[in-house]
């Protein structure tokens, strides 16, 4: 009897019965494993857990330059020689860090964006090329100002490493973060078969 | 951005109770790229259109057009009138 309700719950969990609508449907009469049975399983396509909606990505793209950039800023209002300077580097790795974990362990973009040919269709090849010729263009553009402005303007060592971790942020992230930014939205499940 | 390449992959796939995974690895593509094309998203090279069609055993033309598709009942109808 133990048995059979854990089985009846693990089966409710498992296609996603609402509670409620199993109760009413009891309470009509309907023979509990006519509900389950009526009710498929729903299987979690893993390509929606694989790369995630468009959304979502580029919130954490928003995240990982915008905490670069909070950080720069508070460290100009903190002024050069305050002490809590020193916590920032730290903060900006950890914030790349989880960036960089986000986007290789959720979304696997990371590891499309560096895989061969061999791996991936025509597709990924496009777009994994396109991200990287978008990533040169960039990078090449914002290395060549960031060099501009610390032979110029930058005078203090903090300046010049908030501008260094700018620019190694980018050089590492640059091509996921364009997939990332740019990937459409995953299709729609499937609906099961019925 | 080049305009969009209608295709009857979904129809046909559904016709043969495919999946999308199964149609993917049929063809050696990423199971999203069958998604994308379905959707739109995504215009598939000639190699791959080739490929596409013979699959399913259709003239090029059949699974793909660059004008929106009659619906596959009335061409049938059509056809079998004028037969």
């Amino acid at each position: 009897m133990t048995d059979d309700l854990k089985n009846l719950a693990g089966e409710i969990r498992r296609r996603n019965i609402p509670p409620r609508y199993f109760a009413a449907q009891l309470k009509r009469g309907v023979p509990a494993q006519d509900i389950i049975a009526a009710w498929p399983v729903q299987p979690r396509p893993p390509h929606m857990d694989r790369i995630g909606s468009r959304r979502w990505r580029r919130r954490l793209v928003i995240a990982t330059y915008g905490g670069w950039l909070l950080v720069a800023l508070l460290s100009k209002l903190l002024g050069a020689g305050d002490q809590r300077f020193l916590i920032f580097p730290p903060v900006l790795l950890a914030n790349a860090l989880a960036a960089f974990i986000l986007l290789s362990r959720r979304t696997f973009l990371n590891r499309e964006v560096l895989a061969g040919d061999s791996g991936l269709d025509e597709r990924l090849v496009q777009n994994r090329n396109r991200a990287f010729r978008l990533a040169f263009q960039v990078f090449v553009l914002v290395a060549l100002a960031a060099w501009a402005v610390s032979v110029t303007l930058v005078h203090q060592p903090s300046d010049a490493l908030l501008i260094y971790l700018g620019v190694a942020l980018l050089g590492t992230t640059l091509p996921t973060v364009i997939w990332a930014w740019r990937e459409p939205d995953p299709p729609e499940p499937e609906q099961p078969a019925t | 951005m080049p305009p969009s390449i209608r295709n009857r992959i979904a129809v046909l796939r559904a016709e043969r109770g495919l999946s999308r995974q199964q149609l993917a690895d049929a063809l050696d593509i990423n199971v999203q790229t069958v998604g994308y094309l379905e959707r739109g998203d995504y215009n598939p090279s000639l190699e791959l259109a080739f490929r596409i069609s013979e699959h399913f055993g259709l003239p090029l033309e059949a699974v793909f057009s660059r004008q929106p598709f009659a619906p596959m009942s009335s061409q049938l109808y059509r056809k079998e009138e004028s037969a």
